[in-house]
């Protein structure tokens, strides 16, 4: 009998493991192998059926652990999760590790189970505007995907702008890039195609020029650096067009807007997105007073009622092929009690230093006189 | 590291542990005033000292070096046939091997140059394994400079590139210089270099570090991004209990002595108050050395608030910087870091402060009651200082540090473990209280290239003495933290639009 169906046949003696770090809140694994923490729980999907087995560990002999072990069919997957003491008050960290057992080569999709009402961004997940869980990189392309959304880790600031003048509702949200990451849509379009692309923004924060300027990019146009209230002042809607093309012929079209270089705010905004056919002859007035939006294919209120992400809502899946015998490992990083997971934007966490801070945090608790 | 003192082989007591402090801060020379309050009092018991210097992290720091060269002989091309390059890499080997030294880094420098992709393949196949903590390397022709990015993103190891002149362009340091964990120094001036290592020396003294946060209620122990920083909590009180605890020793007695010997002039404090102020002082070290820590912040102002001591413990602060043990006021985190980034990149106390614009002159007074003593290094002389009462609860023991005037001063403050200000000026005056109120180290500043004194971003910046600007930026630019500037013009001129 292999190893593995050896360990399943052992009865499971332990329903929930908690563990966390000195000082701080315990996370709980309950017996489904399922992350518990205080916004809800993620739990790790592989098609197939049977029990985890869940038990306490100590990484390193020192690091408090919960692991749970699982066969489905070939696959052997071991999900381990330990506090990493991260200033202010840590974050869980969850190994997904898959393995196939049976010297074959297996394909295998591994999901999370994410409560309803998370956003999914491009390396992050949030509820209520916390990020609650970290990807280790960016999910990979996916048939399950929308047609068009965010594909992002930027916020939604509904009501954020104040237009001074009668404008599209859409004026009134934005999606900010908070601690400078990018804003990136992404539109599904007939391979190689043209469109007419008009970004519309409103700036409600600063009443200085050159606090905020924004470098916007659509594929198949030259990028346009504009600065919103040296162009339109502040509280004024305005709006940027792009003659686009799908030009990298993938069916997709990408638009981002980030910081431009040596912007004093790092932060990027956008409110509006409009797509075009590519020989509409536009009135720009018209466009920022919203008469168009139903001539557009594409009319989107960035960070309003109708905006969306690119990825489904609580679906995050990983397709992975493993060799015979091979290995392949995921690390997730979840938020535990009264935090956010480090955002991947401003943050130099890895797996190394996490794990790092651990053994230091656990090995001065050893060593304190 | 044992922090605490118990060496018997010593010739005596007083010279051994004077050398330790110094080998601990790179120091050369020691000046002949607060410095020596560390030292051990001879009627204390052997093994009851804690020499502060020796709460200082002592980190290994690894650095793998080489050089990059084409094929030789050299044709045309820069640094050009007639640059010998024998010569320039001996030259370079022996500056290395020096600083090195002088730093306590260990430097791998390969024996031959590194002349092509497949040497260059198997250099990066090593470092991926040693994972040292550094990477030096020094460009030998103009070429080779895709060598050195590729060094930074196959290994993830941050990079120093040391381009000699007649090496680089300006697109190539452009590009360069813009790949994350890359520092460009392009120079003949072999200090530069000199000065990237220590920042890599600097990020080791970060990771080894274990500060103190007394504050509030809370015992617990995190680790700061990017830094590696150990943060361990403890509760307020326990200060104050330990200072209860801690009775006026020979040492304590000696340090207080000390204190009021070396002033320039005693105005507030008496005797009992100096003796109060040494009994911070020796708690401090005794609770740093019990936890195994390195540096510490304390919510100082709320324990004196509270009258939970008789004395702030400004002059222990004082003490305590002096020997590079960071020492932080009213629990200060981020500026805490701040005064780290000096004592252990500038090899230099700092001077956290409260900023205030002086609107008449267009200055910016800052002001506190911790200043460090040794402004121009751990090595070199001490500022002179006046013994005062706290200020604000005329209460025991606080430093003025007069500054040395006419000088030139950096003013760093992290914002978060992503983003430092850096600001540059020069010392105008040291301010008097009276007739100004507040701090008693308070010293004007005349800011360069900041139109409005009013825009001065932050609170709580650390001020050090010399123009480091260069420096910070570059330790900045080699672990991804970004740099910032006060506004060059007033932000004031246009007000009415604002």
């Amino acid at each position: 009998m292999k190893l593995s169906a050896l360990l399943l046949c052992l009865p499971v003696t332990v329903l929930a493991v908690e563990f966390g770090s000195p000082g701080f809140p315990s996370s709980r694994m309950d017996a489904d192998g399922r992350l518990v923490e205080d916004w809800g729980a993620v739990g790790v999907r592989l098609a197939g059926d049977g029990p985890f087995r869940v038990a306490a560990v100590k990484l390193d002999q020192l690091i408090p652990a919960a692991r749970a072990v699982a066969q489905r069919g070939p696959v052997m997957m071991t999900l381990t999760a330990y506090r990493a003491p991260i200033w202010p008050s840590g974050v869980d960290v969850l190994t997904v590790r898959v393995e196939e057992t049976q010297g074959q080569p297996a394909a295998v999709a591994v999901g999370l189970d994410l409560p309803a009402k998370t956003r999914i961004g491009n390396r992050t997940v949030t509820l209520n505007k916390r990020t609650v869980l970290t990807f280790p990189a960016p999910q990979p392309d996916d048939a399950s995907w929308r047609a068009w959304g965010s594909c992002d880790d930027a916020t939604s600031l509904p009501r954020w702008g104040k237009p001074s003048v009668p404008c599209d509702p859409a004026f009134r949200n934005i999606r900010a890039g908070m601690g400078g990451g990018p804003i990136r849509y992404q539109f599904s379009v007939p391979n190689k195609s043209a469109a007419k692309v008009v970004l519309g923004f409103c700036e409600s924060h600063w009443a200085k020029a050159g606090a905020r300027p924004l470098l916007c990019r659509v594929e198949g146009a030259p990028p346009q650096t504009v600065d919103p209230v040296a162009k339109w002042g502040q509280h004024k809607p305005g709006v940027l067009t792009f003659d686009a093309r799908d030009e990298n012929a993938d069916g997709k079209l990408d638009i981002s807007v980030r910081a431009a270089p040596g912007a004093a705010d790092r932060n990027p905004i956008l409110n509006a997105i409009w797509i075009f056919p590519a020989t509409t002859t536009l009135k720009l007035e018209d466009v920022i007073a919203g008469k168009l939006n139903s001539a557009a294919t594409r009319y989107v209120d960035v960070g309003g009622p109708n905006d969306q992400s690119l990825f489904p809502t609580d679906k995050v899946e990983y397709k992975i092929r493993l060799p015979a015998r091979g290995v392949r490992e995921l690390t997730f990083y979840v938020a535990c009690t009264g935090n956010n997971a480090p955002s991947p934007t401003t943050s130099a966490w890895t797996p190394e230093t996490l794990y790092r801070a651990a053994l230091d945090v656990w090995r001065g608790q050893l060593t304190k006189r | 590291m044992n922090a605490i003192h118990n060496c018997h082989r010593c010739v005596s007591r007083r010279d051994c542990i004077k050398t330790l402090s110094l080998s601990a801060l790179g120091a050369t020379m020691l000046g002949p005033t607060i410095h020596a309050m560390g030292k051990a009092p001879s009627q204390t018991a052997p093994g009851d000292h804690i020499d502060a210097a020796m709460l200082r992290p002592r980190p290994d720091v690894r650095v793998a070096a080489t050089f990059f060269e084409l094929p030789r002989p050299y044709w045309l091309g820069w640094p050009g046939t007639t640059y010998d390059l024998d010569k320039h890499q001996k030259d370079y080997r022996a500056l290395l091997a020096k600083s090195s030294k002088q730093l306590g880094i260990q430097t791998d420098l390969t024996e031959k140059p590194i002349n092509d992709d497949a040497g260059l393949s198997a250099w990066i196949k090593k470092l991926q394994t040693e994972k040292p903590h550094g990477v030096l390397v020094m460009l030998q022709h103009i070429k080779t400079w895709p060598w050195a990015e590729k060094i930074a993103k196959d290994t993830g190891i941050p990079v120093v590139v040391f381009a000699p002149v007649g090496t680089a362009f300006t697109g190539h340091i452009g590009r360069a210089s813009r790949v994350p964990g890359v520092y460009v120094v392009s120079t003949l001036d072999w200090s530069a270099v000199d000065g990237a290592l220590r920042m890599v020396r600097a990020k080791r003294l970060f990771e080894e570090t274990r500060m103190l946060w007394i504050r509030k209620n809370e015992s617990n122990e995190t680790v700061l991004d990017r830094f590696g920083t150990k943060v361990r909590a403890i509760p307020r009180d326990t200060f104050n209990l330990a200072f209860n605890k801690q009775t006026a020793t020979a040492e304590v007695r000696d340090v207080a002595s000390d204190m009021r010997r070396h002033a320039r002039k005693v105005v507030e404090p008496k005797p009992e108050d100096t003796i109060n102020s040494a009994r911070c002082f020796v708690t401090a070290k005794r609770l740093l050395a019990e936890h195994k820590a390195n540096a510490l912040s304390m919510d100082c102002l709320g324990m004196v608030s509270a009258k939970l001591v008789p004395t702030p413990p400004c002059f222990a602060w004082t003490i305590l910087q002096d020997h590079g043990i960071t020492a932080g006021c009213e629990a200060d985190l981020w500026g805490a870091m701040s005064l780290m980034l000096s004592s252990y990149l500038l090899d230099r106390p700092g001077f956290i402060n409260d900023p205030v614009p002086e609107t008449a002159h267009n200055t910016l007074i800052v002001a506190h009651c911790s200043s460090g003593t040794k402004l121009a290094g751990f090595g070199k002389p001490a500022a002179p200082y006046i013994l005062r009462d706290h200020s604000e609860s005329a209460l025991g023991v606080s430093t003025q540090v007069l500054w040395p005037v006419n000088e030139p001063v950096t003013l760093m403050r992290f914002s978060n473990a992503n983003e430092l200000i850096i600001d540059t000026g020069k010392v105008v005056v040291n301010v008097d209280t009276p007739p100004a109120g507040g701090c008693r180290t308070s010293v004007e500043l005349k800011m360069d290239n900041i139109e409005d004194c009013r825009d001065v971003l932050g609170f709580h910046q650390v001020v050090t003495l010399g123009n480091h600007r260069r420096a910070l930026e570059g330790f900045c630019e080699l672990y991804g933290i970004k740099h910032v500037h006060s506004p060059e013009h007033s932000t004031f001129a246009d007000r009415a639009n604002t």
